[in-house]
């Protein structure tokens, strides 16, 4: 068991020096010098100089990222071009609203998910199996801002349900706030959950497709457990773990997914953020952006091992 | 395990025998066509001034702009990009999967890194890395498929890998080691002809991951300003404002992106199934 959990403790912090290395020599280089993209127009050489020094650009490359890594470990993720704040003081007070908004489409999408997968398993080549498969494959298809697009059309602007964008309502205080975030949120969230869940389903009736057939299913049945007891108890506890894994590997799609419907709902994560940067070609806001949004993932998915590891007993001998 | 490349007549009519098999083949062709044959018969799109923001009419089939240009003419044109993207950028992501792949699977040396390196690909946030890649190289339909392609071989290699260890692990390969075939001999010639029909349910799942990151990237602003694409068209929808509106802009190249994507996984699930009658999906 420890074992296990370290190999995974390790794995995730591989994941983001990784990340973290990638972007460094991604930076160094593809633009040139990087001093020539921090300030627009004219720059004497002594200038140049001055700010090269201030970056720590007249070192030789590896100590340049030593230097680097050390800054990231003290939080320094460098100061955006357009906005000079610190990165990580603008990346943190969007990355709230991005995990609410991703943190509860991921709820969803298993909530949704595991009566889809069961259904379809039990019901095996029945209409029921077809109509979870067609779904779970179009589900995959889905490109999430058509699907935000539409929903924002339909129930936002049509049907005038919910509002076409934002994330609350400044004026609203108390339980009106949480009921005004909450409405906020539907449309964006739901965009999410509709392209998860189709992966999800289908992962989830596979793994149900195997365990039905194992040998413990057939003696619970024996044992006279009921066959809704036998699907629900026994069988999908440990269907789900697989399905638990899945939804780990899909968290980095997970995220994409939250960068382009923040876009058209003017969500205020770091998605739009992103958008807004790209626009500016703000290089180090979207750095640090990646930077946080992989340790993000990371260590979501590190939670996931970890609920797994808890729920399964065979994985800690 | 796995069944040779040619295509005997009781496969073909176990990939094309149901509707969903015939019909996404024929959509694919459909496409292909489109991408090559579309913008010779359609005209360019330009901005006409007259007829701005027109629901689809027997002039305009799919409606107008903002600049009164034809959004027909703008899906016709993005065909040809956001195909030609995804081909290119998932044949750059088969050939390196399927050779990381190989290699794990038969040089049991090299594998922990490959398989470290195919997990660490596989969970990190790809989309918005691929945003700071091609915001540094310059947005064009080159630097699209490079960037899709360099980060899209995670999955094949996985799938190439585990395959390739079954049949790395079969009494052939080491009669093949015995009379002295080295290394990439073997890999070569008796994993990869092994590995192939895996390779064409490949190239069609990663063709369709990357045409949705394509219009992802391009959607983002990241695309070539100068040709069409169907994430253009709906980020000009986005920034002109009438995304609430002009419904006709949205809804058709969203449509295009649902049924490339869809035909394309469906075909591969449907020539995955015609190799094994057990396991038939959809």
């Amino acid at each position: 068991m420890l074992s296990y959990v370290a190999k995974k403790v390790a794995r995730a912090v591989i994941t983001i020096w990784m990340a973290v290395t990638i972007t460094f020599f991604l930076l160094r280089i593809l633009p040139a010098d990087p001093t020539l993209l921090v300030v627009e127009g004219d720059m004497t050489p002594e200038m140049q100089a001055a700010l090269r020094e201030q970056y720590g650009l007249d070192k030789p490359l590896l100590v340049q990222y030593g230097l680097y890594l050390g800054e990231l470990l003290r939080g320094n993720l460098g100061v955006s071009f357009r906005q000079l704040v610190p990165v990580l003081d603008i990346l943190l007070s969007r990355l709230p609203w991005t995990l609410l908004l991703a943190g509860s489409a991921f709820a969803l999408t298993v909530l949704i998910g595991i009566p889809l997968g069961v259904y379809a398993a039990v019901g095996r080549g029945k209409l029921v199996d077809k109509v979870v498969q067609f779904l779970g494959v179009t589900s995959n298809a889905l490109f999430v801002p058509s699907v935000a697009i539409l929903l924002l059309v339909v129930f936002g602007a049509q049907l005038g349900w919910f509002p076409i964008g934002g994330a609350i309502d400044p004026r609203t205080r108390g339980a009106e706030a949480y009921a005004s975030l909450l409405h906020h949120l539907a449309l964006p969230l739901l965009s999410l959950a509709l392209v998860q869940v189709g992966p999800y389903a289908l992962t989830l009736r596979t793994n149900m497709l195997e365990v039905l057939g194992e040998d413990y299913i057939k003696s619970a049945r024996s044992r006279g457990f009921t066959p809704r007891r036998t699907v629900w108890r026994h069988a999908l506890r440990n269907a789900i773990l697989p399905a638990l894994t899945l939804m780990g590997l899909q968290l980095g799609t997970l995220i994409g997914g939250a960068v382009l419907t923040e876009t058209i709902f003017a969500y205020p994560g770091v998605g739009r953020l992103i958008y807004e940067a790209v626009q500016q070609l703000d290089y180090p806001l979207l750095q640090g952006a990646f930077v946080l949004l992989a340790i993000t993932v990371v260590a979501a998915n590190l939670i996931t091992d970890m609920v797994a590891l808890a729920l399964n007993p065979r994985i800690r001998s | 395990m796995t069944a040779p490349l040619v295509v005997t007549r009781a496969r073909r009519r176990r990939a094309f025998g149901s509707p969903s098999g015939y019909l996404s083949v024929a959509l694919l062709l459909l496409f292909a066509l489109t991408a090559v044959f579309g913008p010779m018969l359609v005209d360019k799109p330009r901005g006409l001034g007259a007829d701005i923001l027109q629901s689809p009419s027997a002039q305009h089939w799919f409606g107008t702009d903002d600049l009164g240009q034809d959004v027909f003419a703008q899906v016709i044109w993005g065909t040809r990009i956001s195909m030609a993207v995804g081909v290119a950028a998932s044949l750059i992501a088969i050939v390196i999967g399927t050779a990381l792949g190989l290699l794990g699977a038969y040089v049991k040396r090299l594998d922990p890194f490959i398989s470290t390196l195919v997990d660490v690909m596989l969970s990190l946030p790809l989309l918005p890395l691929m945003i700071l890649v091609t915001a540094l190289v310059g947005a064009s339909a080159t630097s699209l498929i490079v960037v899709i392609g360099l980060l899209s071989w995670a999955e094949v290699a996985r799938l190439i890998r585990s395959n390739g260890m079954v049949v790395a692990s079969m009494p052939y390969i080491d009669g093949a080691k015995v009379l002295g075939a080295g290394p990439l001999r073997i890999i070569g010639t008796e994993l990869l002809p092994a590995v192939s029909p895996l390779i064409v349910v490949s190239v069609l799942l990663t063709a369709a991951r990357a045409v949705i990151s394509e219009a992802g990237l391009s959607f983002l602003g990241m695309g070539d300003p100068s040709s069409w694409s169907w994430g253009r068209i709906l980020l000009n929808a986005q920034r002109s404002g009438v995304i609430a509106t002009a419904w006709w802009q949205t809804l058709f190249p969203s449509l295009a992106i649902l049924l490339l994507v869809l035909s394309a996984t469906i075909a591969g699930i449907r020539y995955n199934d015609s190799r094994d009658p057990r396991t038939r999906g959809v």
